[in-house]
């Protein structure tokens, strides 16, 4: 039996005292704890919007090259204006600015400065206005995507290199010997040298696994019974070995050409680019030594009389050639319309009102915005009442028993199921039985509202049930029938709770892209979508997709692709809350 | 507050509007209501009274029905409303509890505007065609409710912003609208301070002028001031139903005796 009557001392102690500074602390601790999660969720969200807006950065541009184009009334006929060859148009526009390009592939190279779809809109300009027919006018064709990223600084940035010599040259057909009275193209040199080191460490490197190899094997060997294939394994060993000693030989040679001053290197395509600029002439260095350097004519210069350090320039590329898509041709090409002041960029709406395309600068969102739009639409129109309808009928009418038990327990589990079992539940079901066209945001949004239903089931239910049975007594006391009960004061006061759980489960569907690939919206579909029996594609598979394409411009499209997915997201929570506001107001 | 005298409480006459016989209720497996007869007479207010969980909120709630709600619950017996067997399979309970109306413990108002309050129940059941006439009818509740003069100028405001007493007369007010024959309260006045409360019995007091009032309560002093019969519950079943005056003065049974004295419950 304890005495209660002295328990009350207890309060006063130092025990007590100790108890309560332990509960304070456990209170601090807690808050703490609060305040780090808080913050590194914090800090996560913020780094991956820092990644994808950077990135998205580079599409909100696009660039363009403006050339003066002939259209002659040979190529395009004034009558049928739209059957013009509008391609050839583009290429004669790029020769007639570098008529020094006469080989095949330089013509290639030369003709990729622009975008394919500017020849699209050449032509629409040339039908919108027929009076261009026969006459010179500038026009401003689309840039590529790799010379838009170029202009971005994407693929390295010509950097000017000090230098204090004279440049005298002579020129034989493409090829150039350079020399400079000072050391100029000694540090250029240097700059070779220490790649040479990097290229000689490599070689080590794979000296070493050879090494391993032989190793390994000749244990192995030693181990061996005497016979066949302890033969075999020494002649392996010894192939292992013979490849070391020809790879060390190989970095040897590396460090000996490193290490011995002067003498002549090439510049590979894996070392920086170093380009001269002399008399209006752009050269690109192949052989480098201390004195001089031989190079390749890019655009001849105008005269090749010695001159002052004043009217030449050295510019490097930190960014190997191999490393980018530009080549050091393309680059001086641009560089030399960009000095024309035939480059510009303006807001890129291209991105904004295009569908998809193979090329990235051609490719636009607008397609998969409007798909999402119309499979959200089929889901919605699906999903909301179906699921609200059900959840009034479990909470208000179904008898509990242990069928409803049961359907409690399935809805919840079909909350739980994987989105690409939906899928394939969709392809098998919705297309193969019913034949909901492939590719249709139709069948999309009907798979995406098998998904959503769990969802709005169970936050629709959880809503009915919060509202206080006094107001269904309210009802029925003064002779409402269970409908009226439900549809005119319970169904509106769980609406705002009911639109909540529909928003995060449609916001949840909108980023679905597993089941949407299964039946099919994961094609290449350029036109944009006008109803919800067309093909189309959703946002979140134009991001899957684009983020395959090994094209540097559609990491940046992907990005952006993202960007346009969590406005959509946004815009869509906006309404949500826009119309959970205008309930609760008037009631 | 009503003060009647001895006179007042006389029942002019014996005309029974609901009739109850041998009236069992369970919950599960709980016997809630054991075999009651009682019958409430028209134009009478009618207390019951008795300790907690005594059953005579379970036995008002089976006069309109409102026990159908519970799925446990289960009535057995005969409940005459003007004759008619109202646990019947042809009644509608909809509309049985359109012809007996409800007033709850709790005020529980629609979180609508104070008119749309009242004029559900006329809507729901088409009881006027016009605007015009369920403005009238609005008007006249809330006046019968002694609401009008408070509310007549914000009849668009929820009816939720009105305080406790106001709220629980809109009941009341929402209750009449529906034109019932029998007005069931389960304890109105018990959420409400003394000055509210003697509003609501005034009113209580008014409306048997024209309706069959049955009143729960658990204030004594709130029988005796509003009502003319009196039902005393214990255990499930009436121990005694008799004039309020003598259930107060001279009780039969020693248990009422002991209730009502304050010995118990």
């Amino acid at each position: 039996m304890v005495d209660m009557s002295i328990l009350s001392s207890h309060h006063g102690s130092k025990a007590a005292a100790d108890r309560s500074r332990q509960r304070h602390w456990a209170e601090i601790r807690l808050k703490a704890y609060g305040i780090a999660a808080i913050s590194i969720a914090g800090l996560a969200l913020v780094a991956l919007l820092w990644s994808v807006f950077t990135k998205a950065g580079l599409v909100l541009t696009e660039s363009y090259l403006t050339l003066p184009v002939t259209i002659s009334a040979d190529e395009v006929d004034p009558a049928a204006p739209n059957t013009g060859d509008f391609n050839g148009l583009r290429q004669q526009a790029l020769r007639a600015a570098f008529p020094q390009v006469e080989d095949r592939a330089g013509r290639r190279a030369l003709s990729d400065l622009t975008s394919g779809g500017s020849t699209f809109d050449l032509r629409d300009a040339v039908v919108r206005d027929p009076a261009m027919i026969g006459k010179t006018v500038p026009f401003r064709f689309l840039a590529s995507d790799d010379v838009d990223l170029y202009l971005k600084g994407e693929f390295g940035t010509l950097t000017p290199a000090t230098h204090s010599g004279r440049l005298s040259m002579t020129i034989t057909g493409d090829a150039a010997e350079l020399f400079s009275t000072a050391n100029d193209f000694g540090v250029i040199l240097a700059l070779t040298k220490s790649e040479l080191i990097e290229q000689a460490r490599f070689q080590r490197r794979q000296a070493a696994l050879q090494e391993n190899g032989r190793r390994v094997t000749a244990e192995n060997a030693a181990a061996m019974a005497d016979g066949a294939a302890k033969d075999a394994a020494l002649a392996q060993a010894q192939t292992f070995a013979t490849e070391r000693d020809r790879l060390a030989g190989i970095a040897d040679g590396y460090e000996a050409r490193a290490a011995r001053a002067g003498g002549t290197e090439e510049l590979t395509s894996s070392v920086a680019s170093v380009l001269i600029r002399a008399q209006g002439g752009w050269f690109k260095l192949t052989e480098v030594s201390l004195t001089g350097a031989r190079a390749q004519v890019i655009v001849p210069p105008t005269s090749t009389d010695e001159m002052g350090p004043e009217s030449w320039g050295v510019l490097v590329n930190d960014l190997p050639e191999a490393s980018r898509k530009l080549t050091d041709a393309q680059i001086v090409w641009v560089e030399s319309l960009r000095e024309r002041g035939a480059v510009d960029s303006s807001f890129n709406w291209r991105f904004l009102s295009a569908g998809d395309s193979r090329e990235a600068e051609l490719a636009g969102v607008w397609g998969a915005v409007v798909g999402s739009f119309w499979t959200m639409l089929v889901t919605f129109c699906i999903a909301f009442p179906i699921g609200v309808l059900a959840a009034i009928y479990l909470e208000e009418f179904a008898p509990k028993n242990w069928i409803t038990d049961l359907i409690e327990v399935n809805i919840n589990n079909l909350a739980a199921v994987p989105s690409i079992v939906y899928g394939l539940l969709g392809l098998a079901v919705f297309l193969n039985v019913f034949g909901v066209p492939r590719s249709a945001p139709l069948a999309g949004g009907m798979v995406i509202a098998l998904m959503t239903v769990p969802t709005i089931i169970i936050a629709s239910r959880a809503s009915i049930r919060a509202v206080p049975p006094s107001i269904r007594d309210a009802a029925l006391g003064i002779g409402a029938s269970k409908l009226q009960t439900s549809f005119h004061h319970v169904l509106p006061l769980a609406m705002p709770g009911i639109l909540t759980g529909t928003i995060i489960g449609m916001a949840h569907a909108l980023g679905e892209t597993a089941p949407l690939i299964m039946i099919g919206m994961v094609a290449f579909i350029v036109d944009i979508p006008g109803g919800v029996l067309e093909p189309a594609t959703a946002l979140p598979v134009q991001v899957y997709r684009w983020s395959d394409f090994p094209e540097r411009a559609f990491e940046a499209k992907t990005a952006a692709a993202i960007c346009v997915l969590l406005v959509f997201l946004i815009l869509m929570n906006a309404i949500a809350v826009f119309l959970r506001k205008r309930f609760e107001r008037r009631w | 507050m009503t003060n009647q005298t001895l006179n007042d409480r006389k029942v002019g006459h014996q005309d029974v509007k609901i009739a109850a016989k041998g009236v069992d209720v369970f919950y599960g497996s709980s016997h809630a209501i054991k075999h009651v007869d009682v019958s409430i007479l028209d134009k009478t207010v009618t207390a019951f009274i008795g300790p907690s969980g005594c059953g005579k909120s379970t036995f008002l709630r089976c006069l309109n029905r409102m026990n159908d709600t519970i799925s446990i619950c289960k009535v057995t017996g005969d409940i005459l409303l003007d004759g008619k067997d109202i646990y019947d399979r042809e009644v509608d309970p909809v509309q049985l509890r359109a012809k007996v109306g409800m007033v709850f413990q709790k005020p529980n108002p629609f979180p609508k505007s104070i008119y749309d309050n009242v004029a559900y129940g006329p809507r729901i059941h088409g009881l006027v065609a016009t605007k015009p006439d369920l403005d009238d009818v609005v008007e006249q509740s809330l006046k019968r409710a002694a609401i009008w003069n408070e509310v007549k100028d914000r009849l668009q405001d929820p009816g939720t912003s009105l305080s406790g007493g106001q709220q629980q007369r809109l009941c009341i007010a929402r209750a009449i609208a529906t034109a019932p024959e029998v007005l069931l309260m389960d304890e109105p006045c018990s959420a409400l301070d003394p000055i509210a409360t003697a509003q609501v019995e005034e009113l209580i007091d008014d409306l048997r002028s024209n309706y069959s009032v049955v009143i729960v309560t658990h204030s004594m002093q709130q029988a005796a001031r509003v009502s003319q019969k009196t039902a005393f519950f214990h255990l499930g079943i009436i121990v005694e139903y008799d004039d309020t005056t003598k259930i107060f003065t001279n009780p039969t049974d020693q248990r009422t005796q002991d209730y009502i004295t304050g010995r118990f419950g």
